[in-house]
């Protein structure tokens, strides 16, 4: 494997007494579309905020290309930022607003007009040089934030949160266009969200943050399916998670003793709710009662949530031919039940 | 909020009466022939205008408190967004005192500023020069530039800064391409507004002018004589140079709002 672009080394961020980000060690290579993902407070936008030379590390290093950047200044990065507000000059107009990086390192009148009108070009943003930034639609200053950002052709690109602000069909749209945009251009992209569809649909390599330090990276499926801790279970949604001690292939259970293919001592398994069948009448092998509170319509299904006796929720995601047979009501009991091999364990 | 009441409107009618009334009757007076502002009118007359200023220390006077007036819009303006641009731009301790002591004079007993500012002044040498009434008229007005460069600053978004340091801006260069541009309405209006505050001002100047009087310390010196209808005059003349360039600074903060 090549030398990575950035690496963060022991990186830790203390704002006063408040720890943002502990302890972290990062590598992005060269060309990767990289998601960093977490709640809100976990760490995600001040790594980004690093990278960028906003924000300083309290200790530790951060390489960019091999050398160490800790103490350069913002500007004399070329780490471009689409800011969550897109942050676009509201006293430019449009053409204004893509020149400006090039404006400001020097380069002549002439040539940074038709690098930005070039870029205006790829962003299908052609005849909407002289208007105003309050003129354009949501998707439209979306991609004039992006051409502002890639004017200076950067070998990386920064979004925090750049879709949060977007109408639900536009974000799906301006997915496909980021993702394109990265590989046709074949930089980095490093992506902060806390929305994980955006996170798994785009991104090469996704890194789970909580409470200022990575829980797990990895590839979107192998999150999806394979979450590494509860954290990553949780937060990564439409999962259910049992605990309890292990012995001889049994977890013991609230619910009965539950197959669970691991060593004796203490496990916690993860059952996806799409790998969750309901059904009125007990089914054969592994299955626990619950009662139905409601459904939700999902993009991919939709989702049932149960309640356990004890108290825990559970998620089964259907189809809707599988919801017209069972015709849930809240507060009747079901059957949940799910085939040994979709059972991942996680050990703590 | 639809229909004001009837009550309302005629209270708010009367409001602007009490107040505008007098300064309209000494517009009306100052086109009037009679010696004497009495009922019924005389005639259209602009003899005051011609009569007042035909003489030097009126023009003299003039001269004096546009000097003063330019002097302190630039320099209050200057100072006031520099303050103001402090408190966006850093956090620090002591700060609400720092605001507290910026925003003070205009809350200081005119008699009381003056008075001290006649001894100060007067400590340095400065007192009855020009000089001296610009130090005098930068420390009244300064709070108003700031309020309204902090205004303006409230409503930038906070990530704009960093965005120009992002793309390649320096320090220095982000102010001269990013905050200043944002501000310019502020700024322009901060320079009507204190120019109006400067131009307007009695009290402290009435202390600190001795023989280099400002229009307001000559208007008094010429009542203290005799009533003149050239009062009315000059009157005039100062209250709408004053209104023009607090319109200006309104306008100047509206217009910029509504495209935002």
């Amino acid at each position: 494997m090549t030398d990575p672009l950035v690496r963060f080394s022991r990186v830790h961020k203390r704002f006063g007494t408040y720890v943002a980000v502990k302890s972290l060690d990062l590598d992005i290579q060269r060309g990767e579309f990289l998601a960093l993902m977490g709640p809100s407070g976990c760490g995600k936008t001040t790594t980004l905020r690093m990278l960028a030379g906003l924000e300083q590390p309290t200790s530790g290093t951060i390489t960019i290309g091999g050398k160490v950047i800790n103490d350069v200044p913002p500007h004399r990065r070329d780490t471009p930022l689409v800011w969550q507000s897109l942050a676009l000059f509201p006293f430019l107009n449009v053409v204004e607003n893509v020149e400006f990086g090039l404006r400001m390192r020097g380069v002549g009148a002439t040539e940074r007009r038709d690098r930005a009108m070039m870029w205006l070009g790829r962003m299908d943003l052609k005849g909407f040089e002289t208007r105003r930034i309050d003129q354009l639609s949501g998707g439209q200053r979306q991609r004039v934030a992006l051409a502002r950002s890639l004017v200076t052709e950067p070998e990386m690109l920064l979004l925090d949160e750049p879709l949060s602000a977007l109408d639900a069909h536009l974000v799906i749209r301006m997915q496909g266009v980021l993702t394109r945009l990265q590989k046709d251009l074949g930089i980095t992209f490093v992506y902060v969200t806390h929305s994980q569809s955006e996170a798994f649909s785009m991104a090469d390599r996704v890194v789970i943050m909580g409470h200022g330090a990575i829980e797990q990276i990895g590839r979107p499926q192998e999150i999806f399916r394979g979450p590494k801790s509860r954290f990553v279970a949780e937060f990564v949604g439409r999962n259910n998670i049992l605990g309890g001690s292990v012995t001889g292939g049994m977890m013991a259970t609230p619910h009965g003793p539950v197959p669970v293919p691991t060593a004796d001592g203490m496990a916690e398994i993860v059952v996806a709710a799409d790998r969750v069948a309901v059904s009125r009448n007990r089914p054969d092998g592994t299955a626990i009662r619950a009662t139905f509170l409601s459904e939700e319509f999902a993009g991919t299904g939709i989702i049932c949530y149960f309640e356990t006796p004890d108290g825990a929720e559970w998620k089964a995601q259907v189809t809707e031919a599988q919801l017209a047979d069972l015709q849930p009501e809240s507060g009747q009991d079901f059957w949940l039940s799910w085939d040994s091999g979709a059972v991942h364990v996680m050990r703590g | 909020m639809k229909a004001v009441s009837a009550l309302g409107r005629v209270y708010l009618a009367a409001l602007f009466l009490f107040i505008f009334a007098p300064i309209a009757a000494s517009f009306v007076f100052s086109f009037n022939s009679d010696r004497f502002p009495t009922l019924p009118l005389g005639h259209f007359t602009t003899e005051w205008y011609a009569r007042a200023f035909s003489r030097p220390e009126v023009w003299e006077a003039i001269r004096n408190s546009l000097i003063v007036a330019a002097a302190t819009s630039v320099l209050s303006t200057f100072i006031g967004f520099a303050t103001a641009y402090t408190d966006f731009r850093y956090g620090f301790r002591f700060k609400q005192a720092y605001l507290a002591l910026a925003l003070l004079p205009p809350t200081l007993p005119l008699v009381i500023l003056g008075l001290a500012m006649l001894a100060w002044l007067s400590q340095v040498g400065l007192s009855g020069t020009l000089a001296g009434i610009i130090i005098a008229h930068v420390v009244l007005a300064t709070p108003f530039a700031m309020a309204i460069c902090r205004l303006r600053l409230n409503q930038i978004d906070p990530s704009l800064e960093a965005a120009a340091w992002n793309l390649g801006a320096g320090q220095w260069m982000a102010m001269r391409h990013v905050i200043l541009p944002f501000c310019a309405p502020a700024i322009l209006s901060a320079l009507c507004l204190t120019a109006a505050v400067s131009f307007d001002e009695f009290v402290v100047a009435w202390f600190v002018s001795g023989l280099n009087r400002t229009v307001p310390v000559m208007i008094l010196e010429i009542l203290q004589g005799n009533v003149d209808p050239q009062i009315n005059a000059i009157g005039t003349v100062v209250f709408l140079t004053s209104m023009t360039l607090v319109i200006a600074a309104q306008v100047l903060i509206f217009r910029k709002r509504r495209h935002e």
